[in-house]
């Protein structure tokens, strides 16, 4: 029997050579990176963080880039909202900067707070939901492509994306179960409710979309946009953006939250850093979604090229094309009213299917249209 | 009953909505019209009649206890000083400031300030006796700019002022009426005494000349403050306008 894998090619796969032959080029900084380079342990560390998808799990568009994005466009939200309302918003964190470390302050403040389980909870399930959560929050980052650095190729990088995205509102609907309280049970079975009515046409727009280029890997996908995908198909943009807002619990279909009536639904009983964790599950959504958005519609890391960043350029170009997006969905918040569950679930099997419907046939023309063209 | 039906919109009607509100949050978010006061930074300019903390002027006062009587929280008690004369103490725990008390005060001894913004340690502490409603009280002011609601055409804007507010408006008071308190009916008097306790300042007394007793209010003695007015139980005393010096 043939060996599939000695010890040599272990030893190959975790040298620092195979880190450096597919390693973030940046020109800007590159004298620094050969320096440390050349030191022996730093620079296997330095190594290994360069390395591309290393790169993409730690830094963008990765757990650093998520922790800022949370901490920013929670702050944001609320200011934002403040502005609008004539009111202030946070501001006393750091005064000179508009209160811009509330969020961080509100984490530490949770961290230090007592977690309580309450007695009916189920303990188990209580505690470990919001932490398994945590799964398919990160996992669909490492198939999202910003300009060459992207953590695993695949050709189904998109449909495992959007599954695995899918898979939240199940741990969601199970944290409201182990909860085991009225509210938290109300909030639950609305968050399912929403679940169906939103995830049906959001993967027939994102079906839609695929029909347009042709195949679901999102590298392939991000380098056939020479015309974006909102001017292609603006009505799967336009399906997708509403379904998002269903998705990530905004107003106005904050219906499963819903913080004035229902205390924040699935997540009422819980305390201290526990709440931490599950209230930003949205927000993470929110960041998975926008670059989802973003890639699909515009254009991705695709963008004027920056020659003394080098492969940062397409970092930044998403990064830029992902935050307009999150700003444009805290940016609803200000302006909508909460619909009932009735009136969403109306919107959105009737007015919001037919539109989906729609955009899956345009992308069914453009498919058999440009069929030996891209495909 | 009346049902009311939802308002049947077009397509475009709601988009055009859609797309007003979309234009007005964003109008709001480039040039927002912001109208809170940083409060410990900034002092709004309040009225001169604004109902604060209560300042009191015993030479003013003439011991009448309307603002007792008119309190309607019981927060006012009189108490007794040295010089034989009731003065008002204020309970800020029982207050609901209402300033019946300043606006019935006859001789403006009670005069309303600006202050709001009194820090106590514990309840007793908001009892304050005469002797601290004599000078105002001790708050620190941090506040850099005062401000002001304009009303602009339709639109309600801050006006920011770089000077200290007067936090105790001058208050002139106004011209006393002196009074002298008399009995219309003495036939009614019952010349039961009641009067004669009450006054403060002794004036008044009853003498007794053979089978009959008379009272008698010393014009000179008495200032008119009205106890006794208030205290008969056949309401045959009130008050009189003292004629003017010569006239």
């Amino acid at each position: 029997m043939p060996e599939l894998f000695g010890v040599s090619d272990i030893l190959d796969v975790i040298s620092m050579q195979h880190f450096v032959q597919n390693m973030v080029s940046i020109p800007l900084i590159q004298p620094v990176i050969d320096f440390l380079l050349q030191i022996p342990v730093l620079g296997y560390i330095v190594a290994l963080i360069l390395w591309k998808p290393m790169f993409a799990l730690l830094i963008f568009p990765g757990l650093m880039t998520l922790l800022t994005v949370l901490l920013f466009i929670i702050w944001f939200e609320r200011k934002l909202t403040a502005r609008i309302q004539w009111r202030k918003g946070p501001l006393e964190v750091l005064r000179w900067a508009g209160g811009v470390i509330q969020a961080l302050a509100d984490g530490l403040r949770y961290f230090f707070q007592e977690v309580i389980v309450h007695r009916d909870a189920h303990r188990l399930y209580f505690l470990q939901f919001p932490i398994l959560i945590f799964i398919p929050v990160l996992l669909p980052l490492l198939f999202i492509p910003a300009g060459t650095i992207v953590g695993i190729k695949s050709p189904y990088s998109l449909a495992i994306t959007v599954a695995v995205v899918s898979l939240i509102p199940v741990f969601i609907v199970a944290i409201g179960w182990a909860s085991n309280s009225r509210f938290a049970y109300i909030g639950t079975v609305r968050e399912a409710f929403m679940y169906f009515a939103y995830e049906i046409p959001f993967i027939i727009s994102v079906i839609s979309m695929i029909l347009v280029y042709g195949t679901a890997d999102m590298v392939t996908i991000v380098e056939r946009q020479a015309i974006p995908g909102i001017i292609l198909n603006p009505i799967a943009a336009l399906v997708f953006f509403i379904t998002t807002v269903m998705a990530t619990s905004r107003l106005p279909f904050e219906i499963p939250e819903a913080d004035q009536e229902i205390a924040f639904g699935p997540f009422v009983e819980y305390s201290g850093i526990m709440f931490g964790l599950v209230m930003t599950i949205a927000y993470e959504k929110m960041y998975i979604l926008s670059l989802l958005m973003s890639i699909l519609f515009l254009g991705g890391g695709n963008g004027p090229a920056i020659p003394l960043l080098g492969d940062i350029s397409g970092v930044i170009w998403l990064f830029i094309k992902a935050m307009a997006v999150m700003v444009s969905l805290a940016f609803l918040r200000s302006i909508y009213a909460r619909l009932r569950l009735d009136q969403a679930l109306r919107v959105s099997w009737t007015t919001i299917m037919k539109i989906s419907l729609v955009s899956l046939a345009i992308g069914v023309i453009i498919n058999l249209t440009t069929v030996g063209v891209v495909g | 009953m009346i049902k009311i039906k939802v308002p049947k919109l077009k397509m475009l009607d709601s988009v055009k909505l859609h797309v007003d509100a979309l234009l007005t949050g964003a109008k709001e978010a480039i040039r927002p019209g912001t109208i809170t006061i940083e409060y410990p930074r900034e002092r709004r300019k309040l009225p001169d009649n604004f109902r604060g903390y209560i300042l009191f002027s015993p030479e003013r006062c003439k011991s009448c206890w309307q603002c007792s009587f008119v309190c309607p929280a019981n927060a006012i008690k009189m108490e007794l000083a040295s010089n034989n004369r009731y003065y008002p103490s204020i309970d800020y725990a029982k207050c609901i400031f209402c300033h019946f008390c300043v606006d019935t005060c006859p001789v403006t001894a009670l005069r309303p300030t600006k202050i709001h913004d009194v820090v106590y340690k514990d309840l007793e502490e908001m009892y304050t006796p005469t002797e601290g409603m004599v000078n105002p009280p001790k708050i620190i002011r941090e506040e850099k700019y005062t401000v002001e609601y304009v009303v602009e055409g339709r639109d309600l804007i801050l006006k920011r002022t770089r000077e200290m507010d007067n936090l105790i408006p001058e208050i002139e008071p106004h011209a006393e009426v002196k009074e002298y308190s008399t009995c219309f009916d003495p036939e009614s008097c019952l010349a039961c005494g009641l009067c004669v306790n009450s006054c403060p300042v002794e004036a008044i007394s009853i003498t007794t000349v053979g089978q009959e007793r008379r009272l008698k209010i010393d014009r000179e003695k008495c200032y008119g403050c009205g106890i006794c007015v208030n205290v008969c139980p056949m309401h045959i005393l009130k008050l009189v306008k003292r004629p003017e010096e010569g006239g």
